[in-house]
């Protein structure tokens, strides 16, 4: 150590020069910002996992008007303002305990809403229940909770609450969609170990299921028909196995089906994530899935017979979300996933669907019975095509801080029809949002996208924090 | 010849007990920067452009030193308001992002880390001894933050290790005291990404530590961000809170 003093006296000696150029660095500390007084300061920290917002959002649609087949009303409307009033609280019991809360109070005019009208104004409530942890993390949970599984971004095939929880939706954008969406009554419980996890959960049905069309006039009802119209349960277990690696496992029942799951995520390097979702089990394809589902909440009458089928009975079926995140240094963040659902529409299903109902009025049971299909896909979040492919960019304070450009585009691999949206929102401040987000559709007439009746959309939206 | 031979084994030696000890200055400046045992803090950021506040944002941190000395980093944001109870999980070369909004957690990567949302990685403990390979450069006198002259011991960190946030790091120590007095960060290819003062050193987790970090953007100067230590105390962090599955089960009150 001796030596090394007398080394680094010498080196001193060597490099005794003033390091005058990095003093020059000293005149890009902010000056408002001088130190602060030489005691530590308190900071509130009341607020915790606390949320309050209003927003408010315009949206313009525009229609196609030269649908193959067209689609039965109500089409979306051409205009729509909303003023949102969100929440997401929590209460504490007992240092062990407490009640949480989420919700959003919306008051909607449309083109053809009218005003006043029992539709201007309904209430959705996401989450509602209690917590409490009688040991060390171990937690048992009850009421109305949102529950979300799946590592990946655009398709979350192990995500087994999201089927009839979207409502509403203000973005396309899949990784948002999450953000509005119903919890399920339930009963959970979870232990997290020292290096994995396993929870259970229990979600009786307490209703039978609802319609699958959005009811304008829901107000303050509650939509357990949506969530639990029928019994469920899930176990899942995580472990880690190394410092990269903590796979998932998924057992999830409903009614008399099985499905099973599996996460895995891991880093590549310094920018890049690698992951993979997978479900499978026997199931119904999608199609004839809906159709029972009408069946069985009313909506198709019991003797008007399938117009169109994938043959009717359950076979094993996968779906698969593999994709990679890749970080660059100028803040942008791409996700790039491959999609894939077994269950989801082949090119010959396509070619029935568009044959069926080309050329019949939007009154004909056919097209009904069609565009029911396309609903009920919609409202489970499970894509309609078989396999597509998903870009996803996230540029963070672009061109001006604070400033943050969100663009993706879904592509149908088998048509080469596409789903798009870009979406720029600015935080003026750390109270004020501002921001607009256009999106739309391309594609041929006979395409998955290129047959939606929604063509573009644009909307603006502010947002104040509390 | 015997004088070339004692010289050329006097510089052998004399280099290894430099890289030896330029090693032992880091570690020592880690120590002065970081607590040893489980701890909790707030830490808050302010950001600047232009000299002007821009942004406020505050988060619960909760530090843990794991076997091989490498800081385990669990925190939640508390403001701003749209932010609050978003949380970030950093532990080697895992690091997740959860939002209570969605529910969902969201692996991110180590250069993520330093994005939007989640750009902590400057401020939060870390060990640089652990993560890069320290040189004496020189000894130089520089200004501190409050423009005091320090004597320091000029260091280039190299990364060694994968979960190294920045290829290289000019380190500027005090002598005598081994308070860190600056840092310059530099990416893979070369460029000066950050610059950070370390300074209003105060007594926090049972020693004399900074309790505040300034972060220059030196690829847009106009961009600095201050980083504060509040509320520091110790606090027992159980291993368990390490993993993707804590993270919507963090209670911070």
């Amino acid at each position: 150590m001796r030596l090394a003093a007398f080394w680094f006296a010498t080196l001193g000696l060597a490099g005794a020069a003033v390091a005058a150029d990095e003093d020059k660095d000293l005149e890009l500390i902010p000056k408002s910002g001088a130190a602060a007084p030489r005691e530590e300061v308190a900071s509130p920290i009341s607020r915790g996992n606390q949320r309050v917002f209003l927003e408010n959002a315009l949206t313009f649609t525009t229609l196609r008007d030269n649908l193959l087949v067209p689609q039965p009303p109500p089409l979306p409307p051409s205009w729509d303002e909303r003023l949102l009033a969100d929440a997401r609280l929590e209460y504490p019991l007992a240092p062990n305990a407490f009640v949480a809360y989420s919700g959003r109070l919306n008051f909607v005019l449309q083109d053809d809403l009218g005003f006043p009208n029992r539709g201007n104004v309904n209430n959705d409530l996401r989450e509602l229940y209690a917590s409490v942890e009688p040991s060390p993390r171990v937690y048992l949970d009850a009421g109305r909770i949102n529950v979300k599984s799946g590592v990946a971004l655009g398709f979350n095939p192990t995500d087994y609450f999201k089927t009839f929880a979207v409502i509403d939706p203000l973005t396309a954008d899949p990784s948002v969609l999450r953000e509005n969406r119903l919890g399920t009554l339930m009963l959970r419980t979870q232990r997290v170990g020292e290096t994995g996890s396993i929870s259970a959960l229990y979600a009786p049905k307490v209703t039978d299921p609802s319609p699958v069309a959005e009811d304008p006039y829901r107000g303050f009802n509650p939509l357990f028909g949506r969530t639990n119209g029928t019994n469920r349960w899930l176990v899942k277990a995580s472990q880690k196995l190394s410092e990269e690696l903590s796979p998932e496992a998924l057992m999830y029942h409903q009614g008399n089906q099985w499905m099973f799951g599996t996460n895995l995520t891991t880093s590549v390097g310094q920018s890049v994530v690698a992951y993979l979702e997978w479900s499978g089990g026997r199931q119904l394809g999608i199609i004839d899935a809906a159709l029972a589902f009408g069946r069985e909440t009313g909506t198709i009458p019991p003797l008007v017979p399938d117009v169109i089928t994938q043959g009717g009975d359950e076979h094993f079926q996968s779906q698969v979300t593999v994709g990679v995140s890749y970080t660059t240094e100028n803040k942008i963040t791409f996700n790039l996933e491959y999609q894939y659902n077994q269950a989801g529409f082949s090119r010959s299903d396509w070619d029935r669907w568009f044959a069926l109902g080309q050329g019949r009025p939007d009154s004909s049971p056919i097209v009904r019975q069609l565009w029911y299909i396309r609903s009920y896909a919609n409202d489970v979040q499970e894509p309609l095509q078989r396999q597509g492919i998903f870009l996803r960019a996230d540029w963070v304070d672009f061109i001006v801080p604070k400033l943050e450009l969100t663009g993706f585009v879904l592509v149908d691999a088998q048509d080469g029809s596409a789903l798009m949206q870009l979406e720029a929102d600015y935080a003026r401040t750390d109270l004020w949002t501002f921001g607009v987000l256009a999106g739309g559709t391309t594609g041929g007439r006979r395409s998955n996208f290129g047959s939606l009746p929604r063509s573009n959309s644009i909307l603006f939206k502010v947002m104040r924090y509390f | 010849m015997f004088k070339t031979i004692f010289f050329s084994l006097l510089t052998m030696y004399a280099t290894s007990a430099l890289a030896q000890s330029a090693q032992e200055i880091v570690a020592a400046a880690d120590k002065l920067r970081n607590a040893e045992q489980p701890s909790r803090s707030t830490l808050t950021l302010t950001e600047y452009v232009s000299g002007q506040e821009r942004s406020h944002s505050a988060f619960v941190l909760f530090s843990k030193e794991d076997s091989a000395g490498n800081f385990r980093n669990l925190l939640q944001y508390v403001e701003p308001p749209r932010d609050a109870g978003k949380r970030v999980l950093l532990d080697g070369r895992s690091f997740w992002f959860f939002d209570p909004a969605s529910q969902s957690s969201v692996r991110i990567s180590a250069q993520q880390r330093l994005v939007g949302q989640a750009a902590i990685g400057d401020v939060l403990t870390v060990n640089l001894a652990v993560d890069y390979s320290a040189i004496l450069l020189s000894t130089e006198s520089i200004d501190d933050a409050a423009r005091q002259k320090r004597t320091c011991w000029h260091l280039e960190l190299r990364a060694a290790t994968e979960t190294a946030v920045y290829n290289r790091v000019e380190y500027w120590v005090e002598q005598g005291t081994f308070r860190p007095v600056k840092g310059k960060f530099y990416s893979d290819s070369g460029r000066l990404l950050k610059i950070i003062y370390y300074r209003n050193y105060i007594e926090r987790l049972g020693a004399v530590r900074p309790a505040e970090s300034v972060i220059i953007d030196a690829v847009d100067s106009t961009l600095a961000t201050i980083a504060v230590f509040n509320e520091s105390r110790f606090q027992e962090v159980p291993d368990a809170w390490f993993q993707r599955d804590y993270l919507p089960r963090l209670q911070i009150r």
